[in-house]
């Protein structure tokens, strides 16, 4: 194969005389496919190659592939309605991750808002309460629910959570 | 003769009836008095442990872990001129540290202005148990010694904190035979689940104090930031409190100085653990609870009524359950509640 793969090099440098060879060649449809992978590889070197060509599309496979995770999420949702009035720990369930990510936004939502001074109030309220990191973070990854609803906090709620959350690591540093 | 035998042998009856009566009285109280004493060791070793943690200069490597999580931190502690210096850094991931002297306490943390805080509330991995008035808290903890053991290569005393009702955690402490300091302290449920745990992995007790700490005691700290008192007090009470615990804080405050509504705030502590309490006003209740927990934090959310209730600290569920029940108005309404 790799005889053959070299007498098409030199056909595309247009070395190669033999003209059995080339029709033998020709007639391989593996052949072809070669061929045309390796004037690819030549026009893109020589900077020839049309745009079409390299419109290599990732983004359909990705979203099949999101697409795909986002079925297997719906999963644990169901089986929390089922045990109702249990702790659900979910580093053991499927799809956990986005979960704990949601929930634990709790303090990766805190740094993220610290990191965006506010001016140069620093007597102001808002950068006071970022105490979370140090002072026994808390980033919740379990949840428990009775209801039928969906254990994921809405956006609201997390914003809700995080800044009581802030609020009371703040709370018990601060004289009474 | 014949009747004084006769009322020897009834006497002597009497006395084999009478006689195990007292030995099971006497043995019944030795046995408590043994408990006490018992009791009373506990609480000397817990003492000295606090007397260590405070007074000593030493170095600690130590991790904490909750849930699958597991954090490598080091301490940094002694003491200059009489004054206790604390220098706590997490070894992973992004750099956080703090120094905490008896009045305030610094923050600095990568990418962010460091900032210090005036508080006089130990942060420091073992501070619940080491500030805790253990003779006062007999009424809502026992103490039992349980026996020895080995962290860090350290010959350890092993002293259960168990909680006399629901409403509280259990711990465990390992506490250091030679140095008093404390080397372990597990989170225990009531069902004897475990959920939290510091442990120390090395442990330096030095007479010197650390020259590096020593060093950064002289710098300056970053500035001081003011939080504005507030003079309103929460409009609700609690009807019920959880045993051992107290309100140390009520009033109204907002979370964010963007926010327009202030909150109702208490906070309630046993001396090991403090717990906030938080109740707003809402549009519409759903009567769902909404139950978070990491480790031994808990975060209950009801909304009731026209309230929505929040409750973190360390507590069980059941504790927050029946706080957010005993809740009531303060005052009689004045007006329709908006």
């Amino acid at each position: 194969m790799n005889e053959h793969n070299e007498q098409l090099s030199a056909l595309i440098d247009n070395e190669l005389d033999n003209t059995q060879i080339m029709d033998a060649l020709v007639q391989s449809v593996e052949q072809q496919d070669t061929f045309s992978r390796y004037h690819l590889i030549g026009d893109i070197m020589r900077e020839e190659a049309p745009n079409i060509l390299l419109d290599i599309d990732f983004s359909a496979f990705v979203l099949a592939q999101i697409e795909k995770d986002n079925q297997t999420l719906e999963v644990p949702v169901d089986f929390i309605k089922m045990k109702k009035n249990n702790i659900l720990s979910f580093t053991k369930r499927f799809g956990q991750y986005a979960i704990a990510a949601s929930v634990a936004g709790v303090v990766v939502l805190t740094s993220v808002m610290m990191s965006q001074p506010n001016g140069s109030n620093t007597h102001d309220g808002l950068e006071v309460l970022s105490t979370i990191p140090l002072g026994g973070a808390a980033s919740p990854v379990s949840l428990r629910t009775d209801t039928q609803e969906s254990p994921v906090l809405t956006k609201e709620q997390k914003k809700r959570t995080e800044a009581l959350l802030k609020d009371h690591q703040l709370q018990i540093q601060i004289q009474p | 003769m014949n009747k004084f035998s006769r009322r020897f042998f009834t006497l002597l009856v009497l006395f084999f009836f009478i006689a195990p009566v007292f030995a099971v009285n006497t043995l019944a109280l030795g046995n408590s008095l043994d408990a006490v004493s018992k009791e009373k060791t506990a609480i000397v070793y817990l003492q000295k442990m606090q007397k260590a943690y405070t007074e000593k200069n030493y170095e600690i490597l130590y991790v904490t872990s909750l849930q699958s999580e597991v954090e490598p931190m080091q301490l940094l502690h002694g003491v200059i001129d009489g004054e206790g210096l604390t220098y706590i850094r997490y070894l992973n991931g992004a750099i956080r540290e703090s120094l905490q002297s008896s009045s305030q306490i610094s923050y600095f943390e990568q990418g962010n202005q460091p900032y210090t805080l005036a508080t006089n509330v130990d942060r420091s991995v073992f501070a619940k148990i080491t500030h805790f008035n253990y003779k006062a808290g007999l009424n809502s903890y026992s103490y039992v010694v349980v026996g020895k053991g080995r962290i860090a290569g350290k010959r350890a005393l092993v002293i259960h904190l168990i909680s006399k009702d629901p409403y509280s955690y259990s711990y465990m402490i390992w506490l250091d035979l030679k140095s008093s300091l404390p080397l372990r302290l597990d989170t225990i449920t009531n069902r004897n689940l475990l959920i939290e745990r510091e442990e120390v992995v090395s442990l330096f007790v030095t007479e010197d104090v650390n020259p590096w700490l020593m060093k950064i005691s002289q710098k300056r700290l970053p500035q001081l930031v003011h939080i504005n008192k507030t003079k309103s007090k929460s409009l609700w009470k609690l009807n019920w409190l959880p045993p051992g615990f107290k309100i140390i804080k009520s009033d109204q405050h907002k979370l964010d100085s963007n926010d327009n509504k202030s909150v109702s705030y208490l906070m309630l502590s046993n001396g090991i653990v403090r717990v906030s309490v938080y109740i707003s006003a809402i549009k519409s209740a759903t009567g769902k609870e909404k139950i978070i927990q990491h480790g031994s934090t808990l975060i209950y959310t009801l909304k009731q009524g026209r309230r929505e209730v929040t409750i973190i600290g360390e507590i069980p569920i059941q504790n927050a359950q029946r706080i957010v029940q005993s809740i009531s108005r303060e005052k009689p309404w004045h007006k329709k509640p908006v």
